[in-house]
């Protein structure tokens, strides 16, 4: 029963981490539809900026900093350089987008050199929890680390902020409205590009929230966007492209799989690759893509 | 229809429009009057409907050279969502009813940008099956519904220049007759209509006046009646 309990705990923060990038990643495909290569640096950058404004000023002023930073470099670069590309094949997209990361991590290489910066948790939200003294069917002594359970928690409420954002008000009717057909709104008279650019924004914001709660457990390091982005990419194929429920779902079942292979070291490399591939054999347009949707 | 070079209601220049290198809109000119409704004809490929869209200011096909000026204000500067905004409303082909929204999201997406027209109050009065249904996604409705929804969902807008692409498309000859009925009471809100549609008998019904343009060039300008009393023009150009 423990070991069960432990397993799908992990499963879920290795989800919650995939579900954050994934989730900003799906959001702008879904709305601008652009494969955007870059969002890995913008976590990475995430990271940076929380592990330099917290050792500065505090974790605190970090959470309310970080987003706002990210939000105005999100709209920097889908303003100065993505909107470009709009009318390009996927595949300038993904190069620009690509260089772009590139661009930004040696960037940030030259600032901090390429080894791990060490990201220092609050205080707060140091040490472990003792789950076996608040749920009664753990037998013994079973304790978590509280940060991993924090970013579980800010992860699964990021999702439904999001989903209460989009599903809820006026500007998510108009945003999923456009991501069915951005044309037809145009024709409406709403300008759509401007409220897709906040989209960009948003995106970013989520991936400085993955950056805060996450790189205390990846690393802060230039190549980090990259190695985070692989799966995360891999999650927004298996859950739909532009499928934000999709992603959640994808997200949940690499973790859950990489975490109950942990004893097999082999099948654990792969084993999000298999189930790519099964899923999409069975499914070609992903878990929860829909027809004509991003085709 | 004043071919003057005075102040139309609407008017376009020397329009041309390109798909990518193909080149559609050759160069057409006409005017029209407030209220008045012009039928667009012609056959398949002829570019009626680039010519929409090309007043409609869609991104693409592209307006390479020429004037489009509505209500004094100049079209051809603007972008798709501006000249929506300026009151151009285009019911596309396919009728283009967004998926995943309810009947009463569709009304409310029309209504976001500034010059709203109808109050969704009074759509419903006037389309009582929209009301009953306002709840329902609304590509699940059939396609005469979806039609009465595309048409209120221009008159959600301060709609000055009415485009209706192909408004009897794919529907039952029941259903035509109920479109049809609907349309008589659009035009009696005295709006300024283009309307295309392979149906040219159906559309001359509607219309006071008519176009007929051939690979991108209008051949013809006249009357409804016209046309209809005019066997060889009818002949070569409509098939009808």
């Amino acid at each position: 029963m423990n070991h069960i309990f432990l397993q799908i705990l992990t499963g879920l923060q290795i989800s919650a981490l995939y579900m954050l990038i994934a989730l900003g990643l799906t959001l702008i495909f879904g709305t601008l539809g652009v494969v955007n290569f870059a969002h890995g640096a913008l976590f990475m950058l995430g990271a940076y900026f929380a592990v330099e404004i917290s050792s500065q000023f505090g974790f605190g002023v970090a959470i309310i900093a970080v987003p706002i930073l990210l939000f105005i470099i999100g709209i920097i670069m889908e303003r100065g350089l993505i909107r470009f590309f709009y009318e390009r094949p996927h595949t300038d997209q993904i190069l620009v987008t690509f260089g772009l990361a590139i661009v930004l991590g040696e960037v940030m290489k030259t600032i901090y050199g390429a080894n791990n910066l060490p990201f220092d948790i609050p205080k707060w939200g140091s040490g472990i929890v003792r789950l076996h003294e608040y749920l009664p069917f753990l037998e013994g002594f079973v304790a978590y680390p509280k940060w991993r359970l924090i970013l579980i928690v800010v992860s699964f409420s990021t999702v439904i902020s999001l989903f209460t954002l989009l599903q809820f008000t006026k500007f998510g009717l108009i945003v999923r409205a456009g991501m069915r057909d951005s044309q037809m709104l145009a024709f409406l008279g709403v300008n759509i590009t401007r409220r897709f650019t906040i989209v960009f924004g948003i995106g970013s914001v989520i991936a400085a929230i993955a950056g805060l709660f996450g790189g205390p457990i990846t690393q802060v390091e230039p190549e980090v966007g990259m190695h985070m982005l692989i799966p995360s990419f891999l999650v927004v194929v298996i859950g739909g492209m532009g499928s934000l429920p999709g992603a959640v779902l994808a997200s949940l079942i690499l973790g859950m799989s990489i975490s109950f292979t942990a004893e097999y070291a082999a099948l654990q490399q792969i084993i999000i690759y298999l189930i790519a591939v099964i899923i999409l054999l069975v499914r070609p347009r992903g878990l929860m893509g829909k027809k004509g949707l991003m085709e | 229809m004043s071919d003057t070079n005075g102040n139309s209601f609407f008017s376009v220049k020397d329009v041309h429009a390109y798909y990518g290198e193909s080149y559609i809109v050759q160069g057409i000119s006409f005017d029209l009057n407030e209220g008045e409704i012009v039928a667009l004809l012609g056959r398949n490929g002829a570019g009626k409907t680039t010519t929409l869209k090309t007043i409609a200011r869609a991104l693409d096909p592209k307006l390479k050279q020429g004037e489009i000026y509505l209500a004094g204000q100049n079209l051809h500067d603007m972008k798709t969502h501006e000249a929506a905004q300026a009151g151009v409303q285009l019911v596309p082909e396919d009728r283009r009813i967004i998926p995943g929204l309810t009947v009463e999201e569709n009304l409310i997406i029309a209504q976001v940008a500034p010059n709203i027209g109808w109050e969704i109050d009074r759509i419903y009065e006037h389309f009582p099956k929209l009301a009953e249904r306002r709840k329902q996604e609304a590509t699940s409705m059939s396609g005469g519904e979806q039609q009465m929804l595309a048409v209120a969902r221009a008159l959600a807008r301060d709609v000055k220049l009415l485009l209706l692409d192909e408004p009897y498309e794919g529907l039952a000859p029941v259903i035509v007759h109920e479109i049809e009925s609907i349309l008589q009471e659009v035009k009696k809100l005295g709006i300024t209509t283009i309307i295309v549609e392979q149906n040219a008998v159906a559309a001359l019904k509607l219309a006071d006046s008519a176009l007929i343009l051939d690979t991108g060039k209008i051949v013809f300008k006249g009357t409804a009646k016209e046309v209809l009393d005019n066997k060889e023009l009818r002949e070569e150009y409509l098939a009808i």
